[in-house]
């Protein structure tokens, strides 16, 4: 696993002609429930370089949607930093848009487009009511919603909600694009098709995204570099390339070694818990 | 022995082409009588013409002294009377401009306790007291009060009517700006929205349907407590009053004085139909163009 991560090391200083557009330094975060006082990530580092379809890949409770929040600027690292293009991060700003999960992302009182161009307007990408209605119909029409600009939100399909929110966060051109999961609420074939249209969509404009999700396959699927974290609290396991690899090779050799490879390093650490846990409790029995 | 039920393996299918012809319409039009009955004015207003038909045929039936409950039609007849050479619509004028007054006031006052509600953890503590303290005492219980404070005349009532609207605007609002959903203040910040713009274009629509149910609740009570107040004080404070004919409730009780049932009960009607028209046409007509053409709250 170390030879992994030197790997991975040796990786990046080979790419060091470009330098990264984002560039989280030793990480830890730490968020406050009523009860507890919560390490989420501990000493993480990674580095976004441009056009990366750059993963976080873990299971619940590795940090990866709470690292994805600090990336955003909605907490402050108490150790650490993150910088992006050499400026470090301190509160959210439309040069990171991110992607949420939830539907209710978008603004139930706007259409779709006025969703868009709401963005647009605030966020300071455009200064004309008529520039941000082009740009937004634009990116409308990349996400195939052209005929639904006029729509309110509460009429669409989970999967168009979050064609709309894609659409908003691409209009906005920002130096990264943020996603949480962004699929994980919808049905699999929706998901599946959602998949291929964000590749898509990358291949058009070549956007950096930094990309959250627990599942294996998708990481495989969407990434072109993944980084695996390991829960309680996050911390960098490795650093993996997946570029190569998208929806044609699902089932290909290749795609499944990766797949278990990944797999098994998750696993081991389920393994080593549960063991610890059945101790304990014949420790106490 | 193995009691569990077992697969049955049956053979496959697969339609080879779909019969189109056999289905019938896909989408068929509703009949006449179904669209009608699925309108909500139609529905109710049906209600309306049943109760006042059975109010009709009891008092015609009976026999019931029209001092007690005067028929329908006689009481339409004396609203038209009222309305024509009485001066009907001005008093209901007097009362909704003294109404509007107060809920106005009312309104920037509930605006101002709920900023600093959301704002700072003591106007939050000020005004659960404040509500915990006030909300359950009756505004017309105040008039006394209010006309040992400001004498007799209209801006007692004013006062009044403040303490019906401020508690129940502000306890809305706020409950509406504390429960929008932590995404959308993500999202709003995420595109530079800050300090009053954060407010005015993403909490205040966020919050809009707790917003609205405030208003709604708020214009009932300063509604109830108008009148009330007019009708137990309204003598006093109609003959001080720049205008002279006083308001509407004033109008039902120099009616009862003067033993005018029919126009007592005319004076009821305008009430409630002023209610009516506020509560189904202004308010549902700002619900249609806002939180339920948003998909916020469901008709």
């Amino acid at each position: 696993m170390g030879q992994d991560v030197q790997a991975a090391a040796d990786n990046s200083s080979a790419a060091a002609a470009v330098e990264p557009i984002l560039d989280v330094d030793g990480v830890t975060l730490q968020y406050k429930t009523k009860e507890h006082l919560i390490t989420a990530t501990y000493r993480v580092g990674f580095k976004v370089y441009p056009a990366d379809r750059f993963v976080l890949l873990g299971p619940s409770g590795c940090g990866k949607s709470t690292l994805l929040k600090g990336v955003a600027g909605y907490m402050t690292p108490v150790e650490g930093a993150m910088r992006l293009k050499g400026r470090e991060i301190h509160e959210p700003g439309p040069d990171r848009v991110m992607v949420f999960q939830e539907f209710d992302q978008l603004l139930p009182w706007k259409t779709v487009k006025q969703n868009i161009t709401f963005a647009l307007m605030n966020g300071g990408k455009c200064s004309t009511q008529k520039d941000a209605d082009e740009l937004a119909m634009e990116y409308i029409k990349k996400v195939k919603l052209d005929q639904f600009e006029d729509t309110y939100p509460h009429m669409l399909s989970g999967g168009m909600k979050q064609r709309v929110a894609i659409a908003r966060g691409m209009a906005m051109e920002p130096d990264i694009l943020l996603m949480d999961e962004p699929f994980a609420a919808l049905d699999a074939l929706t998901r599946l098709q959602m998949q291929e249209e964000l590749l898509q969509l990358w291949e058009d404009t070549h956007f950096t995204v930094l990309f959250v999700t627990h599942s294996i396959e998708e990481a495989l699927i969407i990434g072109s570099r993944i980084l695996v974290l390991s829960p309680h609290p996050g911390q960098v396991k490795a650093e993996l390339n997946a570029h190569h690899l998208n929806h044609s090779n699902v089932g290909d050799k290749e795609f499944s070694e990766l797949q278990s490879k990944i797999h098994n390093m998750l696993f081991a650490d389920r393994i080593l818990e549960d063991e610890l846990a059945a101790a304990e409790g014949a420790a106490q029995s | 022995m193995n009691t569990l039920p077992q697969t049955v393996i049956r053979p496959e299918f697969e339609a080879s082409d779909l019969d189109a012809a056999n289905h019938g319409d896909v989408a068929r039009r509703l009949t006449a009588y179904e669209r009608l009955s699925n309108m909500d004015s139609v529905r109710k207003f049906s209600i309306l013409i049943l109760f006042i038909a059975a109010w009709e045929i009891y008092t015609r039936a009976s026999g019931v002294s029209h001092f007690l409950l005067p028929k329908f039609s006689d009481t339409a007849v004396a609203l038209f009377q009222a309305i024509w050479s009485e001066q009907l619509l001005i008093m209901v004028w007097n009362s909704i401009t003294i109404l509007v007054t107060g809920y106005a006031i009312g309104l920037a006052i509930a605006a101002v306790l709920t900023t600093a509600a959301i704002t700072t953890r003591f106007g939050s503590d000020l005004l659960s007291t404040l509500t915990a303290m006030l909300n359950p005492l009756p505004a017309i219980a105040l008039l006394p009060l209010a006309l040992l404070w400001f004498g007799l005349g209209s801006e007692s009532i004013v006062f009044t009517l403040l303490h019906s609207v401020i508690w129940p605007v502000a306890l809305n609002a706020h409950t509406g700006f504390m429960s929008v959903s932590e995404t959308q203040r993500m999202v709003g910040r995420n595109y530079g929205l800050r300090g009053m713009t954060y407010v005015v274009k993403l909490l205040i629509p966020a919050a809009f349907p707790s917003i609205l149910m405030g208003l709604k609740i708020g214009w009932a009570f300063a509604w109830r407590t108008l009148i009330a107040a007019e009708l137990v004080f309204g003598g006093s404070i109609s003959d001080t009053a720049e205008t002279q004919s006083g308001g509407l409730g004033w109008f039902v009780f120099s009616n009862q004085m003067d033993m005018q049932i029919p126009h007592v009960f005319a004076g009821l009607f305008t009430v409630i139909l002023v209610g009516i028209f506020v509560e189904n046409v202004i308010f549902t007509n700002i619900e249609i163009k806002t939180v339920r053409r948003w998909g916020m709250q469901t008709s």
